[in-house]
Order: C-alpha cells, then sequence, then structure tokens
C-alpha cells in the first residue's frame, strides 16, 4: 500500500516537472512555434499506444504458452489503457495537423499507422466483449491480438512507399535533423518516461483489481460452502 | 492400435462456479466395459468429452497409453470414437456420403464394399442414398453406430447410446457394445438407464 | 482387415469436397455473393452514367467490392458448421490442420471464382479496358489468397459469437489491411497499363506466406480446447 502511494506521488511529481519544463524550459521551435508544445504530449502518448500493442501481444502469447489468466488479464488491460492512449494520439496529432498545415487528417504514415491501431484496438474490445466463456475469450483474444501483431509489421513497408508525409521527420532517428535542440530532447524523453509511467501505473491497477475480484469470488464460494 | 490404457490423474472440472465432478483417478484398461452414472447435469457427457481430449479438464490430467508409450495429445483423437446426442450430420449430404466424408477426414481410406457393409451391420441398407434430412432419429442413432464400426477406434465413448432407438435397435448396440468388446476395445457408456448401465462390467458414479 | 491410411492431401481433398458439395446442393453462398457483386456494380455504373473512372478509382472500387462480398460469405464455413451444429462434429473426426487448409483452399476457391465472374462484368459496367490480363490475374490470385486466409481464422473466432457479420468484418479488415493497400496500389499500376515492380508481387506473395504460416499455427489454439 505504502510502496504504491509512494510512486504514485513520484510520479504525479515527475509529471508536474514535465509540463512545467515544457511550458516555460523549451524554447519555441523553429517554424512550429509554441505550437511544439503538443508535440511534447503527443509523442508520448503515441509512443504508449505502440507499447501498449507490443506488450500485449508478448502477453498474449505468454497465454497461449501456459494458460495462466494473469496475462490474459494484462493482455486486456494493455489493450484497454492503450486504446485510451491511442484516442488521445489520434486527437492530438490530428489538432497539430489541423493548427499547422490546415487540415485535421491527411493519410499521411504516421496519421494511416495511428488510425489503424484504432482499428485493432477496436476489433480486440469488440471480439472480448462479444464472447462470454472467460476462457474461450482469452484464448481468441490472445490469437487475435497476435495475429494483428503479425500483420503490422506489412504496414510499416508499404504504408511510406504510397503516402506522402507532412509529418516531421522522426526528430530522434532522423540522422540529418537533429534540430532538436539538447533541452528539447531532454525534456522530450523526460515526458516518454512520464507517459510510460502513468500506462504501467494504470495497467497495474488494473491488474491488481482484477486479481483482487477473483480472489473475493472463489473466497466467497468457500465461505457459502463453510 | 489396440492395447491402449487411458489413464485418470486426479481430473476434476468446474464451470465458473459450478463443480461438475472431482478428482476422478482411474485406470481403463482394454477390453473394460465401464458405465459412468449419474443424474441429469452431473456431468456424464462432459466426463467423456475430457476423456476424449475435447475439452479441458478444470485439474489434472488425462493420459493416453499405447504399448508403453504415452500418446501426444494431438495425436489423441484417433484413440477415441465417440457418439452422442448432440453428434449431428451434414443434412444436405446423404447417409453414405456423410459416412464416407467423416471416416475420410479421420484419414482412414476404405472402400466402398467395406463402407456399404458397416451401413449393413447398422441396419441401414436401403437408406443410405437419401438425403440426411429424410432420417429420423433412430436412423440418425443408427448411422452413428455405423461411423463406430467403420473406424473401428480402440476405445468407444457412448453417450446415451440407446436413445431414440426401438427394441431392435437397443438390442443392435448390445451386439455391437459385445463386438467391440470381443476385439479388446474398451468401452465407456454414460447412461441414466439402468439396462444399458447393466452392459458394463464397472461403474463410475457421479453424483 | 487392415484399415488404409490416407495421406494428409486426401484429407485435406475430402473437405474441400464436402463443402464444395454441400455448397452446390444449397447454392447459399456463391449465389449471394454474386448477387451482391451484380448490384454492387450495376449501381456504380447507373450512377456514373457512362462517364470514365481513373484507374485508382476503378482498382479501388474493384477491391471493395470483392472485400466486402468476401465479408458477406466467407464466414460460411464456420459459421454455418455451428449453425448446424456439424462443429462438434468436425472437431471430433476431423484433424484441426486438414480442417484449416481444407477450409482455407474452399474458401480461396471460392473467391477466385466470384473474381472471375465479377471481371467481365466490370468491363461491361464500367466500360473499362484491361491491358495487362496476366499479371491482373496474378494479383487478383495473390489479393484472393490473403483474403481467404485471414477470413478463415476470423471466421472460426466469430462463429460462435452468433456469426454477427458485423463482428467478422470489423475483426478482418485491419489484419487485411497491409494486403489490402498493397493489392489496390498494384492494380492500379496495371489498370495503367504499367508493369508492377517485381518487389510489389514478393510483397503481396511474403504476406500470404506469412498469414498462411501464421493462421495455420494459431488455428490449433482455436481448435483444440
Amino acid at each position: 500500500m505504502r510502496r504504491s502511494f509512494l510512486s504514485i506521488l513520484g510520479i504525479f511529481i515527475w509529471t508536474v516537472g514535465v509540463i512545467y519544463a515544457v511550458f516555460t524550459i523549451v524554447p519555441p521551435a523553429e517554424g512550429l512555434g509554441n505550437l511544439v508544445r503538443i508535440a511534447f504530449f503527443h509523442i508520448p502518448v503515441a509512443w504508449v499506444s505502440v507499447l501498449a500493442f507490443l506488450l500485449s501481444a508478448v502477453w498474449a502469447f505468454q497465454y497461449l504458452r501456459t494458460r495462466k489468466p494473469e496475462h490474459d488479464w494484462r493482455s486486456s488491460a494493455a489493450v484497454s489503457i492503450g486504446f485510451a492512449f491511442c484516442i488521445l494520439a489520434t486527437v492530438s496529432g490530428a489538432t497539430f495537423a489541423k493548427l499547422t498545415w490546415g487540415a485535421y487528417w491527411n493519410w499521411d504514415p504516421r496519421q494511416t499507422t495511428i488510425f489503424i491501431l484504432l482499428l485493432i484496438y477496436g476489433a480486440y474490445l469488440a471480439l472480448r466483449s462479444a464472447i462470454e466463456d472467460e476462457e474461450q475469450k482469452a484464448r481468441i483474444a490472445a490469437v487475435y491480438s497476435l495475429c494483428s501483431f503479425i500483420t503490422v509489421p506489412f504496414l510499416v513497408f508499404i504504408i511510406p512507399r504510397y503516402y506522402f508525409s507532412l509529418h516531421p521527420a522522426p526528430v530522434i532517428n532522423s540522422a540529418a535533423r537533429i534540430e532538436m535542440d539538447k533541452i528539447m530532447l531532454a525534456v522530450l524523453i523526460a515526458a516518454l518516461i512520464a507517459c510510460t509511467a502513468i500506462f504501467w501505473q494504470l495497467l497495474t491497477y488494473r491488474v491488481n483489481s482484477r486479481q483482487k475480484r477473483e480472489a473475493a469470488a472463489i473466497s466467497g464460494e468457500e465461505g457459502v460452502k463453510q | 492400435m489396440q492395447g491402449i490404457i487411458v489413464e485418470l490423474v486426479n481430473v476434476s472440472k468446474k464451470y465458473g462456479r459450478r463443480q461438475l465432478f472431482v478428482t476422478i483417478n482411474r485406470q481403463i484398461c482394454p477390453g473394460e466395459c465401464i458405465a459412468v452414472t449419474g443424474s441429469n447435469g452431473s456431468g456424464k457427457s462432459t466426463l467423456l468429452k475430457v476423456i476424449a481430449g475435447l475439452i479441458r479438464p478444470s485439474s489434472g490430467t488425462v493420459k493416453v497409453h499405447h504399448n508403453g508409450h504415452e500418446v501426444v495429445a494431438d495425436k489423441r483423437m484417433p484413440c477415441f470414437g465417440l457418439i452422442s446426442p448432440e453428434l449431428i450430420f451434414y443434412n444436405a449430404m446423404t447417409g453414405y456420403e456423410n459416412l464416407h466424408f467423416l471416416v475420410r477426414a479421420r484419414g482412414v481410406g476404405l472402400s466402398d464394399e467395406q463402407l456399404m457393409h458397416c451401413l449393413e451391420s447398422v441396419g441401414l441398407t436401403g437408406r443410405q442414398h437419401e438425403l440426411l434430412s429424410t432420417y429420423s432419429t433412430g436412423m440418425r442413432q443408427r448411422l452413428k453406430f455405423a461411423l463406430l464400426v467403420a473406424l473401428r477406434p480402440p476405445i468407444w465413448l457412448l453417450d446415451e447410446p440407446s436413445s431414440n432407438l426401438d427394441e431392435e435397435g437397443k438390442k443392435l448396440v448390445k451386439r455391437l457394445v459385445d463386438d467391440a468388446l470381443a476385439q479388446q476395445a474398451t468401452v465407456i457408456i454414460a447412461t441414466n438407464d439402468p439396462e444399458e448401465a447393466n452392459y458394463a462390467g464397472q461403474k463410475i458414479a457421479l453424483v | 482387415m487392415q484399415d488404409k491410411k490416407l495421406p494428409w492431401y486426401s484429407v485435406v481433398w475430402a473437405i474441400v469436397r464436402k463443402d464444395a458439395l454441400c455448397e452446390l446442393r444449397s447454392k447459399y453462398a456463391f449465389s449471394a455473393l454474386t448477387m451482391f457483386a451484380l448490384i454492387t456494380l450495376a449501381s456504380i455504373s447507373m450512377s456514373l452514367a457512362g462517364a470514365t473512372i481513373s484507374s485508382a478509382l476503378a482498382a479501388a472500387l474493384f477491391w471493395i467490392i470483392l472485400f466486402f462480398c468476401a465479408m458477406a460469405g466467407l464466414s460460411r464455413v464456420f459459421v454455418q458448421e455451428q449453425e448446424a451444429g456439424t462443429l462438434f462434429t468436425l472437431r471430433l473426426y476431423a484433424n484441426g490442420q486438414a480442417v484449416y487448409w481444407g477450409k482455407t483452399l474452399f474458401n480461396s476457391l471460392l473467391l477466385i471464382a466470384l473474381t472471375v465472374l465479377v471481371i467481365p462484368l466490370f468491363v461491361i459496367l464500367l466500360n473499362f479496358t484491361i491491358p495487362l490480363w496476366l499479371e491482373l490475374s496474378v494479383l487478383l490470385v495473390l489479393g484472393d489468397i490473403g483474403i481467404a486466409t485471414v477470413s478463415t481464422l476470423t471466421a472460426l473466432m466469430v462463429c460462435r459469437t452468433g456469426g454477427k457479420g458485423a463482428l467478422f468484418t470489423v475483426i478482418t479488415f485491419p489484419l487485411l489491411l497491409p494486403q489490402f493497400l498493397m493489392v489496390i496500389a498494384s492494380t492500379t499500376r496495371v489498370f495503367d497499363g504499367i508493369l508492377p515492380e517485381v518487389q510489389d508481387f514478393v510483397f503481396m506473395a511474403g504476406y500470404d506466406m506469412t498469414v498462411l504460416i501464421a493462421t495455420s499455427i494459431l488455428f490449433d489454439y482455436l481448435w483444440y480446447d
């Protein structure tokens, strides 16, 4: 109890620090001006939605291998939370696009990818809600998670070839454009850490409450039997 | 494929909060006939499905041994032949076509004469080229037995075998069970009918 | 009497034959799909009233029609079995992989047959000429196989949920999207008379092989408890 309170406090302080840094320390970027501050929200949130997808597939694989329900709880929690982050990423991305280039949506590679991720998340959640039996639900969802994980890399290859990109080049892996100020980079990484930590905290909270619910249900039965 | 031993180790099954049966430990040897008895909903059909490997037990394992070696899960299905009221044939095909398809689906190649012989042994000659949709429930039950006669699996799992059958049909069942036992197959019957239960030498009672 | 053991391809073929036989007798899937394709093509043709459409639009329309036909008809391989009660029979007496390959092959053949029917209708109703037939045929087959393969797996996923059509489409589309995008782009080039690059064919073939293997492995997890 005490540990989780400390970690929540820690994350809170870190996040507040990051927000402060985004608004005060980071100078306006060339060409984009003050709007670049949205990127400090959008990029971490988009990163987390991809991370959630990867984690969900890993736990799905673990579930199929071991059939332990905990893996399924983690996998589905990652998808639920990832879905929320994905919506935030889409909305923040669209807002940024509108303010910078005048159009909310133009199907450039990044936007297309995040949209497809949204579709996969939505499909997964729809599939889960349509099945009643717990064990079947877990199994079918795990298979879907892995199947979507296998087809996503193909998207990475095909989308850039066919769509022209308005998206700013990725600041971290584009060698030519490390125009991102060192300060900006530091704040961005801090924001990434904050976002990931929030995601992890939410995930742990969800899985733990599920665990408690299941344990209570079982002990409730045993109580009745006695 | 004779000489198959089925071992149930601590097998139990529950659905959600409902416990069906607990810790069944049993070794079933070739040539044995066992009856699984119990009231409706006690889990008789489920136990047969667990033995066949169709359903995972909540705890424990079902092991299948052939000549001392354990048979791996994927290769287990061909050891069993299960018939139950839940088994439904394809209405768009004839009796013969259904038999032909299911035998081939099992990977067994039987000639037309052999298949006709199986249909004959359950009393379905003359009706084999009619669509399943025209069959009575009694005829469908006989077709199920024709399938078992064709496949001759080492273990027969019969869930309420005499259901929908007249007196003659019931005699047929007894005869087929005796034939199977004579060939050292194992027969497990799940039933409420005391007459059927008496085909068996031993009983597993599910409360 | 010694029982003859059949080779795996005979078992797969037995499943294809059974599905084909039942389909031929009921004629449900094929007639529904052809009517669907005809209605869609006719509506587009009527609304265009003779105007020409660009290759990009034609390619997109073609694959969209094919995709929705697939969504209307390919789930039957398992949904129909579940509804008739014969899925249980199949699980008892047929090997999982044989069922998978048999049903995938059946769906592929069904979709290819539908494609063969749609192409002439497409040419007639939309007044379209096709320059590169061989390349187009290869594209069509690759695309159809991809759609059929993924649809077979997702059909098994939804068959126990009551087979509601919407769910089947919702979960199949994201998985097919990479192949869908690639095949539309390549078809556009073919309609323009340009030969698609070799790497496009490699991509499509690669996708098909990957999903064939992946769905084959994952199928067993769904089929066996």
